[in-house]
């Protein structure tokens, strides 16, 4: 199991179409994907859009990305990566 | 693999705008498709606007109707299909409920789907205040 905080850099967050970006990301790794928000411990399957669209994350919200799986540190650096680049937005 | 079509049916331009809504978060949605009904528009022209609608989305594996309101038109019109054993009809459409068709890539059957679209649309009501109210941002912080 990998854990890692994400940084939420971009002004809109995980909206729509950020969390689209997201889900079609996971799904590509066999490895369970989760989120969670650190402050309510509100927990999202990475891999379900209305699920990641439910934990309202916004700029400055803290959260972390769970993996767990064969792929699990492959899945976290890529959504690491993601995160940091703001979906594209920035 | 063969997917659950869906028709989304209401009045006014609702359904259209809610197809288009949901293809601009999820891509592209060859499997959905709207019919907007007219509010002055004839039974039996928007009987057969629904049944082209059917015809067009189904692959053999069953067509989910998502109307704008029971008890309404689009509904009611909706309704003659339900004798066919392969069309489920869930009223009250909502954006999540769009998306979570669009979305759905397990092999699931029209029954399943059906009740999981009903779920999600209930679940995606909510009162934001209530869930977010232990981070609601105060004057100074």
């Amino acid at each position: 199991m990998v854990k890692r905080q994400l940084p939420i850099v971009n002004a809109l967050g995980l909206h729509a179409r950020a969390s689209a970006q997201l889900v079609r990301l996971a799904a590509g790794f066999n490895s369970t994907v989760k989120l969670v928000r650190d402050d309510t411990g509100l927990e999202a399957n990475a891999k379900s859009i209305l699920s990641v669209l439910h934990l309202a994350a916004s700029l400055g919200t803290g959260l972390h990305v769970i993996a767990d799986g064969d792929d699990e540190e492959d899945a976290v650096v890529a959504i690491e990566k993601l995160f940091q680049n703001g979906f594209g937005e920035i | 693999m063969k997917k659950v079509g869906g028709v989304i049916v209401s009045h006014g331009q609702v359904a259209n705008e809610l197809v288009a809504a949901a293809e601009a978060v999820v891509g592209d949605l060859s499997h959905i498709t709207a019919v907007s009904i007219g509010w002055h528009d004839d039974v039996e022209m928007a009987r057969d606007e629904i049944r082209r609608a059917i015809a067009k989305v189904s692959d053999g594996a069953g067509v989910l109707l998502l109307t704008d309101m029971f008890g309404g038109t689009p509904t009611n019109i909706a309704m003659m299909f339900l004798k066919e054993n392969d069309v489920e009809i869930i009223t009250g459409v909502n954006l999540p409920m769009v998306i979570k068709v669009a979305s759905n890539n397990r092999e699931m059957s029209l029954h399943e789907l059906a009740e999981e679209v009903e779920e999600q649309g209930k679940e995606a009501i909510c009162r934001a205040g209530t869930l977010l109210a232990p981070q609601r941002p105060s004057k100074d912080g």
